[in-house]
């Protein structure tokens, strides 16, 4: 029963303006969920795209029939701007969990505004959904939060080992040495902890070059100086804000190691967004690797055509992405709970154990959650930027292209 | 690392540091006019810079060059949007600074200060906002080939110590240097200069010589932001900026201001130069992160052992 | 006048405000008790900058510094080391209130622009340092077992509480410095900052002291803000906002009243919340113009702040009472005056000289002053006159030279040094603090001889009546006659109890019947055993006052002598008139 109507539910996902005529039940009720992101101030980009994603969820599972277990019940979605300020945040979150027909949250992007917000949803006992990856977030024993994105300390892994074996097969050569430049925030801090840890060696890299900058950067070139300097065989650049990514990859191509001369890593989804093709240009970003939480799939080639048009976005990033799965995977929890009570929807939040519907909005095809609300064997997407446009190349069976060791043109 | 690693580092981030504090220098001069000036703190200064970058982006994508010309053309155009922001100026002084500043509040207990304060903090937070509902949050620049381009200088010792020159951070810098320059002789070659300088040094003694104070307050205001403009324009080919990048600049402006000395061109220009100075040469010693503490650091240094900035002379600065 | 009136009224607003404030509490929900929590932090941050920039004229744009260092101090302490945030919050205080001292220590040499310029460096350069150091974010840990000794309460209505009981605690203390001595000598070194130090003020201690008051109260309110918000950031709570906001919060209100800082917390910070929750998910960015156009439009009508508006609106039409009632004054006893022994020099002058790079204003100057006597110091323009008293008070220091006060050296002491040897001064343009009292004026001059407050305010009102301004002592110094300045000016060079006082051009810009009232006065006060240093350029007056003469000539003494074997002497009439005149006469 459960999994028909999940079944259905991906299929009005995937064709949903077919089924926009679905009548529904004349005793449908709402059940309200919300979005807090970031809308004004420097971060408002990103929240914007989530809210996209989060947005058009809403309007196609609506437009499918609503919540079947619970007579067709639509969804109605609140946004909450985060602003630019941990307090702004908590306000926010405050105000959204003191509305008691509130059955779940989700955001807030950046994961100091996550960890605030949290904190609020926690004591009030409402189950947050959120794509922030800093491990901080999920190792703080919390019970009503769900992460789908893979940890910070797992995501850089995911995309150095592949790399390094395609290096082996496809340059001849393995890099053996590497040069780090991380902005300070806590996910870009945290991505590195495994790699300072032990991981370089296992991975046989050598370390010759580790900094940090305090972002916004007014100039990279003594980063980048150090760096040429440094002759890395692979550069890793972990950034949050556009004009940081711009400005390193931009002197990197200056000093002449751009485009493709040494293979740039960028474990940040700011890296595949469009306005960093508009501020770049495709020829500086050809063959830079990001690497992302999530990020479009081919087997979701349909859905994405269809909500690249409805958004009018190019393509679509994680943020919006990992939304619109959000509002799906909360959907599909609300279906197997049959109610709206906050402590029925986590459980079966944490339940979840699916490779159809939410899951097909997630890398890796299969969504289950472990005890801290972490997704299980979470995979990370890992893009490449190929002829203006950052496609999947891993996992392999999402990839819209092959992962390719950049060579120079 | 070798003696070329050092030299070569050392002289590059010394170019950098130059070629980015003269893009400073022209801000600080711009804002140096208008705090040395009519004591005024304008909090808003940053951002009007930060219109004058979608200004400037607007015109050039009106005129829509192509990449490869995209650049003379954003120069060209920088300079009609110092003669717009010179006239956005004179109204917001006309319009707004000049009711809490000037004459309207000798005698008042704390000089206006109050009044500057919060009204420049509220402007500075509506064009923020503002420009969030006007231009969007994304992050955008001027595309245009000589950002994407380096000019190569060497080998200069050994096969590979070589120094890589940003064109349109060169051409930037230069353009910085002409117009401060021409702002200096401007200062000390005609009328309004003279006018000003007696504003600036004493208002009151300037009213008895039968000077306008408060429209020579309105030019220096104009002027000032005219200045900024230019920088504004200047920053906009190279860095990406959206409508919360003014704030990040107006601090550096300050700091650039006071330690050059108040109330000459000339000095806030060299202020702003020592900043982008120190702010680049700091990563040679220090941990990058730690690059606007080492600013932060000097200016305090700077500000307590010579009190009249680095480049002024003893005034008074009480 | 406010220096130690009871603040009866105050008080009375303070227990109905609490007394609302705690029933609010108890009727608002949950998210509204986190706002009424924030306007409570908001309002005990601006409390403190108040303490520093409204009473004293520090404006200071580095508030943050304090705030940020009390919120790190409590997260720090309880994520890293799990100590509670009851003793975090306590420590957080202490370490808002040492970095002030220290910051206030190095920075107060500054003064206007610089000071503030230079206090928004301190956050600043602070947060690089706090990422740096890897604490971009620190979460508080929730405790679920004993969350009462970490300051987690179930019950949303703990917290605001807590909040309300800081800010009353904070606005009594606002209320006491308002009223006590550390207010007053703050009023009177922002009025004006030389004449508070000539008149005894040890300007930088007084700082130091109201920095650690008000840092203390920024550190505690940034470690409540950081217990409320459970995550603390650099940026949140070292940013430019934050610094931003008290000062905001302060001037909108209004600068250097206690409501002030509260009148504008209540207002702006659920103004600015209400219009993110109305209009900030609709349509992004238009809450910040709403509310950037609001505090523009207050501040263009009322530039002074809300408070001062609606006060002048409403005190505009009530009287104010003039003179002091005289219930509480002691007749004057003129002090005991040692009756000096005549003619022995109570203030040596040796070989003073003073250049400033190639101008030699003084050189070698030597005379004394002896006891009970009247000195007219009289030279024409630019004759080194006021150099001299600079030099003598502390206020500039000689290139060389001495000067003994029975036997004590005064120079390489600072004003305030000097007056406590017992040297007072006045001005050739009278500094007065224009908003305060006549009497608040005089009792300023009166903290250096006593102890305690109500002693000052005695001996202030006795010197008062002496100089017989009695009925004038409520009166604002910015509305006294020029007669009426320079006698307040008197009495607080008086109240300090000197052994010598420095009077600079004491008749500048008197009639000539103003004139004789104050010769009178200072001939009464030398009967009284008391020394007097005139300067003087014109001589009519001071022939008849004084009882010796010493005159100036560009930096040099030309004579010494009676006032009238003085004037005659050619070179004096030379030095004023010209040599032509003098050539003319002895034709």
């Amino acid at each position: 029963m459960i999994k028909t109507s999940r079944r259905s539910l991906l299929a009005t996902a995937l064709a949903a303006p077919a089924i926009l005529s679905w009548p529904a039940r004349a005793q449908a009720r709402t059940i309200k969920i919300a979005l807090l992101t970031p809308l004004s101030g420097p971060l408002a980009r990103s929240g914007e795209l989530e809210r996209t994603g989060a947005t058009l969820a809403v309007e196609d599972v609506n437009a499918a029939g609503g919540i079947k277990a619970m007579g067709g019940a639509k969804l109605e979605l609140t946004v909450a701007d985060a602003g630019a300020s941990v307090e702004q945040v908590t306000a926010a979150a405050q105000r959204l969990v003191a509305d008691q027909d509130l059955v779940a949250g989700m955001g807030a992007w950046a994961s100091s505004f996550t960890l605030a917000a949290t904190e609020v949803s926690e004591r009030a006992k409402l189950p947050w959904v959120t794509l922030s990856w800093a491990d901080s977030i999920t190792n703080r024993g919390f019970r009503y939060l769900i992460a789908t994105s893979p940890p910070s300390s797992q995501i850089l892994l995911a995309a150095l080992q592949p790399l390094l074996a395609l290096a082996g097969k496809s340059a001849g050569r393995m890099p053996s040495t590497i040069a780090m430049i991380n902005d300070d925030t806590a996910v870009n801090q945290s991505n590195m902890v495994p790699l300072r840890n032990g991981g370089l060696e296992k991975l046989n890299l050598k370390s010759v070059m580790d900094e940090n900058f305090t972002p916004p950067l007014s100039d990279a070139t003594p980063l980048i100086q150090r760096l040429r300097r440094a002759k890395p065989d692979l550069v890793l650049l972990g950034t949050t804000a556009t004009s940081d990514s711009r400005l390193l990859l931009q002197t990197l191509t200056e000093f002449g190691m751009g485009q493709g001369k040494v293979p740039v890593l960028a474990p940040s989804a700011n890296w595949g967004t469009p306005e960093i093709l508009k501020n770049l240009g495709a020829n500086n970003l050809e063959g830079v690797i990001g690497v992302a939480g999530n990020w479009g799939s081919k087997q979701q080639k349909p859905l994405i055509d269809n909500l690249c048009h409805r958004s009018g976005e190019p393509w679509l990033v994680q943020d919006t992405l990992s939304n619109y799965g959000h509002v799906l995977l909360i959907a599909d929890a609300l279906e197997r709970a049959g109610s709206a009570d906050r402590d029925k929807l986590m459980e079966a939040l944490l339940a979840t154990d699916t490779k159809e519907g939410p899951a097909k909005l997630f890398l890796g095809g299969h969504l289950s959650f472990e005890k801290n609300g972490r997704r299980a064997n979470p995979v990370a997407g890992v893009f490449q930027w190929k002829n203006g446009v950052p496609q999947t190349v891993l996992p392999e069976a999402d990839a819209f292209a092959e992962l390719t060791w950049p060579r120079p043109a | 690392m070798s003696f070329a690693d050092h030299l070569e580092s050392l002289l590059q981030i010394l170019s950098a540091g130059l070629l980015l504090g003269c893009l400073y220098g022209l801000m600080c001069a711009g804002l140096g006019l208008i705090f040395g000036i009519m004591r005024v703190i304008n909090f808003a200064q940053g951002e009007f810079m930060m219109l004058a970058m979608y200004a400037g982006l607007n015109g050039v994508a009106f005129l829509a060059p192509g990449r490869a010309w995209a650049f003379p053309v954003a120069m060209a155009v920088a300079l009609a949007v110092a003669l717009l922001f010179y006239g956005i100026g004179a109204a917001t002084h006309f319009l707004l600074v000049s009711r809490v500043s000037g004459s309207r509040v000798v005698g008042s207990e704390d000089g206006g200060h109050t009044g500057q304060l919060i009204l420049t903090l509220g402007l500075s937070l509506v064009l923020q906002n503002g420009g969030l509902m006007l231009f969007g949050s994304s992050p955008t620049s001027i595309g245009n080939a000589a950002a994407d381009n380096s000019w190569t200088v060497g080998p200069l010792w050994g096969e590979d110590v070589m120094i890589f020159v940003n064109q349109a951070r060169a051409w930037s810098a230069i353009l910085a240097l002409v117009a401060v320059g021409l702002t200096i002789l401007m200062m000390n070659r005609t009328g309004v200069g003279r006018r000003l300088r007696a504003v600036a040094s004493n208002p009151v003694a300037a009213v008895y010589m039968g000077v306008d104070v408060e429209r020579a307050f309105r030019t220096a205001f104009g002027i000032g932001l005219a200045l900024t403009a230019i920088a504004g324009v200047c920053v906009a080919t190279f860095y990406p900026f959206q409508p919360y990048t003014g704030f990040d600049f107006v601090i550096i402006m300050y700091a650039g201001v006071v330690l050059g000395g108040m109330g000459s061109v000339g000095g806030a220009f060299l202020g702003g130069l020592v900043i982008g100075l120190v702010q680049q040469l700091s990563t040679l010693v220090l941990a990058p992160q730690l690059q606007n503490t080492a600013v932060f650091v000097v200016f305090l240094a700077v500000l307590l052992v010579r009190p009249q900035g680095l480049f002024g002379r003893g005034v008074e600065r009480a | 006048m406010q220096f130690l009136a009871p603040p009866r009224r105050q008080l009375l607003i303070l227990a109905i405000l609490t007394v609302c404030g705690i029933a609010g509490v108890t009727v608002l929900s949950a998210y509204q008790l986190l706002i009424f929590s924030l306007v409570g932090v908001w309002a005990v941050l601006g409390l403190s900058w108040n303490i520093l920039g409204g009473y004293g004229g520090l404006i200071s744009f580095g508030h943050a510094a304090f705030f940020g260092g009390g919120a790190y101090t409590v997260a720090i302490l309880f994520h890293d080391y799990g100590v509670s945030p009851w003793i975090g919050c306590v420590l957080g205080g202490l370490v808002g209130s040492a970095l002030a001292v220290l910051v206030g220590a190095v920075t107060f040499r500054l003064k206007g622009h610089y000071f503030s310029l230079a206090m928004l460096a301190y956050p600043l350069a602070l947060i690089p340092v706090f990422t740096w150091a890897g604490w971009t974010e620190v979460s508080f840990p929730l405790q679920r077992t004993s969350p009462l000794a970490y300051m987690q309460f179930a019950d949303p209505h703990i917290m605001p509480l807590i909040v309300l009981a800081l800010l009353a605690l904070s606005i009594l203390a606002c209320l006491r410095i308002e009223r006590t001595r550390l207010g007053l000598k703050l009023y009177a070194i922002r009025q004006n900052e030389l004449a508070a130090q000539c008149a005894g003020i040890a300007t930088l201690r007084t700082k130091l002291v109201a920095s650690a008051i008000s840092g203390g109260m920024a550190g505690l309110a940034g470690a409540l803000y950081g217990v409320i918000l459970l995550v603390v950031t650099p940026s949140s709570v070292f940013g430019m906002l934050v610094s931003a906001q008290a000062l905001i919060v302060s001037m909108f209100g209004g600068l250097g009243t206690v409501w002030g800082p509260l009148i504008g917390a209540a207002v702006l910070v659920p103004l600015a919340e209400a219009l993110n929750t109305s209009l900030g998910a609709r349509l992004p960015g238009i809450q910040g113009v709403v509310f950037g156009l609001a505090i523009m439009a207050v501040i263009l009508w009322r530039p002074q702040g809300i408070f001062w508006a609606v006060r002048d609106h409403f005190a505009g039409r009530a009287a104010a009472p003039q003179a002091l009632p005289d219930d509480a004054a002691p007749i004057a006893a003129a002090p005991a005056g040692t009756p000096a022994a005549e003619g022995g020099a109570l203030l040596q002058v040796n070989g003073i000289t003073m250049h400033f790079g190639g101008l030699h204003a003084l050189t070698d100057v030597t005379l004394e002053v002896r006891r009970g006597e009247i000195l007219g110091i009289i030279g024409p323009n630019g004759a080194g006159k006021t150099t001299l008293f600079n030099v003598l008070n502390g206020i500039i220091r000689p290139t060389a030279g001495s000067a003994r006060l029975e036997g004590a050296e005064m120079i390489g002491n600072r004003p305030q040094q000097v007056s406590a040897l017992g040297v007072a001064r006045t001005f050739q343009t009278v500094r007065a603090f224009p908003r305060l009292t006549l009497i608040e004026n005089v009792v300023v001059g009166a903290f250096g001889a006593h102890a305690g407050d109500r002693e000052a305010l005695a001996a202030a009102r006795a010197v008062v009546a002496r100089v017989g301004l009695s009925d004038r002592g409520l009166t604002r110094a910015s509305q006294l006659t020029n007669r009426e300045l320079r006698l307040m000016e008197l009495a607080r060079a008086l109240a300090a109890n000197p052994k010598l006082i420095l009077m600079d051009e004491c008749f500048a810009g008197l009639s000539s019947a103003d004139v004789e009232a104050m010769s009178a006065q200072i001939r009464r006060l030398a009967a009284e055993g008391m020394t007097i240093a005139i300067i003087e350029h014109t001589m009519q007056a001071m022939v008849r006052l004084a009882d010796r003469f010493v005159v100036l000539d560009r930096g040099r003494v030309l004579a010494t002598g009676l006032p009238q074997q003085v004037v005659r002497d050619p070179e004096v009439v030379s030095a004023y008139l010209g040599k032509r005149w003098l050539d003319h006469a002895g034709a």
